[in-house]
């Protein structure tokens, strides 16, 4: 099987990368790119670890072949700061002391910023729907919600 | 020599017309058809399939939602996401968004899509239930030819369906229903998000001038091995009031239509059960939303 | 000992930054797999198919012909000791004749890359002669059942513990309750799978990056296994993503090193998650038949049980987890009649280990309904019952074990009466339909701090401050999630006198940090917080010398905090850095290592020997749940959670900890089960094995009682384990009150809950 060439934006910039087609974006952005935020977790689509934002919308990269991302415009974790200015969410999920191991955190700061960029005032149900599909095993996901209603009302 | 753990690697074709990609599929016996990807990858990373290419129709505008004078027509590649806000299919075919809102999670939702789910033919398929309350019918075409098939014909066994290998399944139809139609869904599972179904359950009742029953579906998935509609259950209500021991009876009734297995989930006497349950439970919420309207709400 | 109210508390107690926090946040945290290195080969691991079989054929050459193979290793390739050690050495790391569970790891293989891997494991020829196995402790424990090793018992352990006179004890009773209640296997399902990343460095020094809980334990067990000594191995520690036990003992760290001290390339090994289901350590399944004699006033006379555990075909942390159920099996109450009696049984079932709680959630389920339906039988209140029988400071467990401070009992309970409004709740709905009941139910816990009485339980700290007053601590305390790096700091901060943003922690590395012992068994807050204590003495003595010399006032009147001295409270304008520069140009001490042992002799007031007593923690639950009579299905609708950690120092982490506790423990409740038959696992995914999810969590209370503790460092006792315990008990007995019948077995699924329904 021949590579093909993947052209994308990736937190803002563009990049091109040769791979072969049945690679997933999970394997492209964490090997071919060093976008180590994006976690393996379980490779199904069971845990959210590795949740990137595509087009607007949150996905399983694990599951999304690389070739499907062509044109795409994906936002990972780290490209959630601008300008080195730590984005709301980022804040708040320190003082509320929303992470332990953080293996999770970056997939579900990627969900809740999603939903933000959807639902700039969500209730504390919508962002627990949100990241219904990010598996945390540290938190029991409750500073999780308050760090992002915080976000929201700061 | 074993081959538990080398997977077959697999070209990618995403074909910008439908005719190329018809005769790719004709061409290729190997191929399969990718949309959302979350029941492909994990089949082929299991290795519970092994194609030689997949095929991506994704540049066909095969997304969409769009009403017609009789029916509605949703594009096999529309997503669970966007079912879900369809104010169409909110308003029309409630149960179809429901069920949307319950598979999976949101990542899940935004990238699986109808014809996906329909295809991959699980029992406990989340959109099957309501497409078969709501009569639907599908489109599958082919290189040179295309043919429509009813829903509740369409699964033939657990993963199988009456879809070729040559076929694409292009969209789904929905018929609008009689005016005094109310429908639900309910969904059982062992937690309340990222959940293979139970047993599910969606109900589609009209009533006529007398509120007596003129229409009633009753579709179940998760209780045998294709999604089914309990018939005879079905046919009970026609004609009859909707009072809670006509309820009761239809309800009885279809748990006599299922067969369950018992597997990792659940126990087939705990679906068996369950089933009189949700039945029961759909068919009342189904009365008080046409009681309701009837009132004026 | 130092107690936290002899200093200035600015930053215990306080919500400090988390150690790592920024990078993680910002998606910069590696983690095992995000470390790259150059030139990394990957290690797969071949697993048997087979929970019971002999290998009658093993030829792994056509593997290592094939193009991008580097290494494909077997038993004959282990230059030291082919084995794990735990506490035995029973466990193969790479079978040479038998495979006694499904996880029984025959080869390993390092290639280029992961398909070259993949395809050398398909070429390796094994043979299997199926054995017949032995899957049900109880069948294993007969005379005639198959033997897991040759010529062995199954009944691999055997312990018997018995305190006063347990037939008078019963005689005295007016009402005695007998049950059996069963839990099941389950799994920590941490987010990052095991993982490992291992090299040669240019001066032969083996260097493995592990995921581990125990640095300096892995690296003993590399050495041996490779026959090389263990100061030419250096284990290093990065971000790890989740534990809870299952990282304790070495998983596949030492076949990493083997492949890259064989290949001499850098090997990197993840498993899967479905390879982390099948292999790695479970918790303990226990049947406990439970015996409860009590007078008609509700005060225990006797509690005789006897705890079956399967540990699998090898033995690794099961006696010690049985030994934990056997002691803490009669819950926080005053026992004085006791006998109770443990099995530890061989199968060929997955093997167990440690994980969170350690033996003590199983109990708490059985000890904890026996007196919820005493409370029933006798008209008592659940919570007066418990109030009756609880231990308080001096109270002493029937092993023996004294409790010196057990404010904890009456204080947990207390509090948790004023969150969940106790005595109100004959005001809740308890049908809020037709087909739904309320219920609620209280759940009491007893923990330990530490490895237990007797037990020797130590770690090494050091501490360096430069001129300009930053300091670099050192230990190899292990961080998993559970916020000890932070807590680490936070009690240097407080003892140096500056902000905990001057304390820069060095990533545990055994060749540079000292040897902390594992993070396990609620002990590194404790033991390594008192380490880093006697590290920051010399110190801080040094910088009040200099301050008593400049300022002229009597060193006892000074004090330092944030940065700055103070004298009786009122800040001097001299820094702490400044005090740094003079004490290092007089060549005063600004380095030192502390050690701290646990069962250090001579330390203590006879009656406060630490071998005879242990820092035990408490907390009371309390659920409340919404049950559906026609489907079985339970909601956690409330929980409320208090706990007893001495002092809690950081805030954030501490609340973080009881919140997942709270949650992994309502999964083992009510979700979660490994299901295993005839020793083959069925669900070895996510999708399969079902952990709760956002969806899923109750709306939770958590609160805390201080008492601190006088031996523990600012007063605090171990946290991480407890919360998970007692949540069972709170569910089930919630789910009795809800529906007047009770579950005795785990998890309570919906099918549990109708069955007992019909039964009634």
């Amino acid at each position: 099987m021949n590579k093909i060439d993947l052209t994308f934006t990736v937190n803002g910039g563009v990049r091109t990368v040769a791979t072969k087609p049945h690679r997933t974006l999970l394997n492209v952005l964490r090997e071919d790119l060093d976008l180590i935020s994006v976690k393996e977790g379980c490779s199904q689509g069971d845990c959210g670890a590795c949740v990137v934002i595509m087009d607007g919308f949150a996905v399983n990269s694990c599951l999304v072949l690389a070739p499907q991302a062509q044109g795409s415009e994906i936002i990972t974790l780290e490209g959630l700061a601008q300008n080195g200015e730590l984005h709301p969410l980022q804040k708040m999920f320190i003082e509320k002391w929303a992470f332990q191991c953080g293996y999770c955190t970056p997939g579900i700061l990627m969900s809740c910023y999603a939903l933000l960029l959807h639902n700039p005032v969500p209730t504390p149900d919508e962002v627990k729907d949100a990241i219904s599909g990010n598996l945390c095993r540290c938190t029991g996901y409750q500073a999780i919600i308050d760090a992002v209603m915080a976000a929201v009302a700061s | 020599m074993d081959s538990a753990h080398t997977r077959l690697h697999f070209d990618y074709n995403a074909p910008q017309s439908l005719e190329a990609g018809l005769l790719a599929l004709r061409k290729s016996p190997g191929a399969a058809i990718i949309a959302g990807g979350t029941d492909l990858l994990p089949s082929w990373r299991g290795g519970l399939i092994h194609p030689t290419l997949v095929i991506d129709f994704k540049h066909l505008g095969l997304s969409y939602i769009k009403a017609e004078v009789n029916r509605v027509r949703i594009g096999a590649y529309t997503t669970h996401s966007q079912m879900m806000v369809s104010e169409l299919l909110t308003g029309y075919f409630p149960a179809l968004p429901e069920a949307c809102r319950q598979i999976a999670a949101p990542p899940i939702r935004n990238r699986g899509t109808l014809g996906g789910n329909l295809v991959n033919a699980s029992p406990a398929a989340d959109t099957a239930p309501p497409l078969m309350a709501y009569d639907a019918e599908l489109v599958l075409v082919k290189d040179g030819s295309q043919r429509v098939v009813p829903l509740d014909k369409f699964f033939i066994g657990p993963g199988e369906t009456l879809k070729q290998p040559d076929e694409l399944l292009a969209e789904v139809y929905i018929p609008f229903c009689e005016p005094n139609t109310a429908s639900k869904f309910i969904k059982m599972g062992n937690r309340r998000a990222m959940a293979i179904a139970v047993a599910s359950v969606a109900v589609r009742i009209s009533l006529g001038k007398a509120e007596e029953v003129l229409e009633a579906r009753i579709a179940l998935g998760s209780v045998a091995p294709t999604p089914i509609r309990a018939r005879e259950a079905e046919s009970l209500l026609v004609g009859e009031k909707l009072s809670e021991d006509v309820i009761s009876a239809a309800a009885y009734m279809a748990q006599g239509e299922v067969a369950p297995i018992s597997d990792i989930r659940a126990s087939k006497e705990y679906r068996s059960r369950m089933v009189e349950v949700l039945v029961k439970r759909s068919l009342l919420a189904a009365r008080t939303e046409l009681k309701e309207r009837m009132t004026g709400e | 000992m130092i107690k936290g109210s002899e200093l200035g508390t600015s930053i215990i107690g306080k919500n400090a930054t988390a150690i790592g926090g920024l990078e993680i946040i910002k998606g910069q945290a590696r983690y095992c797999a995000d470390l790259k290195i150059p030139g990394t080969l990957i290690g797969k691991l071949l697993y048997s198919k087979s929970p019971s079989a002999q290998v009658t054929k093993l030829d792994v050459s056509h593997a290592r012909n094939l193009p991008g193979v580097a290494a494909v290793l077997t038993y004959k390739d282990v230059p030291g000791k082919n084995s794990y050690l735990y506490v035995y050495d029973d466990q193969p790391l790479l079978v040479s004749d038998i495979v006694r569970y499904q996880g029984d790891i025959i080869a390993a293989v390092a290639a280029e890359d992961e398909d070259a891997a993949l395809s050398a494991l398909d070429a390796i020829e094994v043979e299997y002669e199926l054995l017949p196995g032995v899957f049900d402790p109880v069948e294993a424990m007969k005379p005639d059942s198959p033997r897991v090793w040759p010529g062995k018992d199954n009944i691999t352990a055997h312990i018997v513990e018995e305190h006063g006179d347990i037939r008078a004890g019963f005689d005295q009773a007016d009402i005695i309750i007998d049950n059996t209640y069963t839990t099941q296997r389950v799994e920590h399902a941490f987010l990052e799978t095991e993982s490992a990343l291992a090299y040669a460095d240019h001066d032969g020094t083996l260097i493995v990056y592990s995921s581990t809980q125990s640095p300096h334990s892995d690296r003993k067990q590399i050495a041996r296994a490779l026959a090389i000594p263990e100061n030419q191995v250096r284990v290093m520690v990065p971000f790890v993503g989740g534990a809870f036990g299952g990282k304790m003992e070495a998983t596949i760290q030492i076949h990493a090193a083997l492949l890259a001290y064989k290949t001499k390339r850098p090997v990197r090994i993840q498993r899967t998650r479905e390879e982390s289901i099948l292999t790695h350590v479970k918790r303990h399944p226990m049947t406990i038949h439970y015996r409860t004699g009590a007078t008609k006033e509700g005060l225990l006379t006797a509690v005789k049980f006897e705890v079956i555990s399967d540990t699998g075909p090898y033995i690794n942390s099961g006696e010690e987890v049985l030994g934990a159920s056997i002691t803490l099996g009669y819950g926080p109450y005053n026992v004085p009649n006791a006998r109770a009696e443990g099995f530890l049984v061989l199968t060929n079932n997955p093997i167990c280990g440690a994980m969170r709680g350690f033996g003590l959630p199983q109990v708490n389920f059985a000890y904890e309904q026996q007196m919820d339906e005493l409370a029933e039988r006798l008209g008592i209140d659940p919570v007066e019952i418990r109030l009756r029988n609880g231990m308080k400071s001096g109270s002493t467990l029937p092993a023996g074990v004294k409790v010196l401070d057990g404010r904890g009992m009456k204080g947990t309970i207390a509090e948790a009466m004023r969150l969940s409004k106790w005595k109100d709740r004959s005001l809740i709905a308890r049908q809020p339909e037709a087909h739904l009941r309320r219920g609620r139910g209280v759940g009491c816990s007893l923990y330990s701090t530490g490895y237990g009485a007797g037990v020797p339980d130590s770690a090494s700290a050091s501490l360096d401050m430069a001129a300009d007053g930053s300091v670099l601590l050192r230990s190899g305390a292990a961080d998993m999630g559970q916020g000890v790096h932070t807590v680490l700091a936070q009690i240097a901060a407080e003892m140096l006198g500056v902000k905990v943003s001057s304390i820069k922690l060095v990533t545990p590395d055994t060749q540079v940090t000292p040897d902390a012992g594992p993070s396990v068994a609620s002990r590194a807050t404790y033991v390594s917080g008192n380490a880093v204590i006697k590290a920051a003495l010399p110190i801080r003595k040094s910088l009040l010398e200099v301050a008593a010399q400049i300022t002229g006032l009597d060193i006892d009147l000074l004090s330092l905090r944030d940065g700055y001295l103070f004298a009786e409270g009122e800040e001097l304008h001299l820094t702490v850095a400044g005090l740094a520069t003079k004490a290092l140009e007089k060549g005063l001490q600004m380095h030192a290592e502390g050690y701290y042992s646990v069962v250090l002799p001579g330390d203590y007031p006879e009656d406060e020997d630490p071998n005879k007593t242990e820092p035990f923690t408490f907390a009371t639950h309390v659920a409340q749940v919404i049950v559906d009579i026609e489907t079985g299905d339970i909601q956690v609708e409330k929980y409320i959670a208090v706990h007893d950690p001495g002092k809690m120092i950081n805030i954030g982490s501490g609340l973080g900890q009881i919140a997942g506790g709270i949650v992994q423990g309502q999964g083992y409740s009510l979700m979660e089960e490994l299901a295993v038959e005839h020793g083959y696992t069925q669900n070895l995914s996510l999708e399969s094995y079902l952990i709760p999810t956002s969806m899923d969590v109750p709306e939770m209370e958590i609160g805390f009682v201080e008492f601190p503790y006088k031996y523990g460092p600012m007063g605090a006792k171990g946290l991480g384990e407890i919360p998970t315990a007692p949540v069972n008990a709170a569910i089930a007995n919630a789910v009795a009150n809800a529906i007047g019948a009770r579950v005795r077995h785990l998890p309570i699924t919906p099918e549990c809950v109708l069955d007992a329904l019909d039964k009634q």
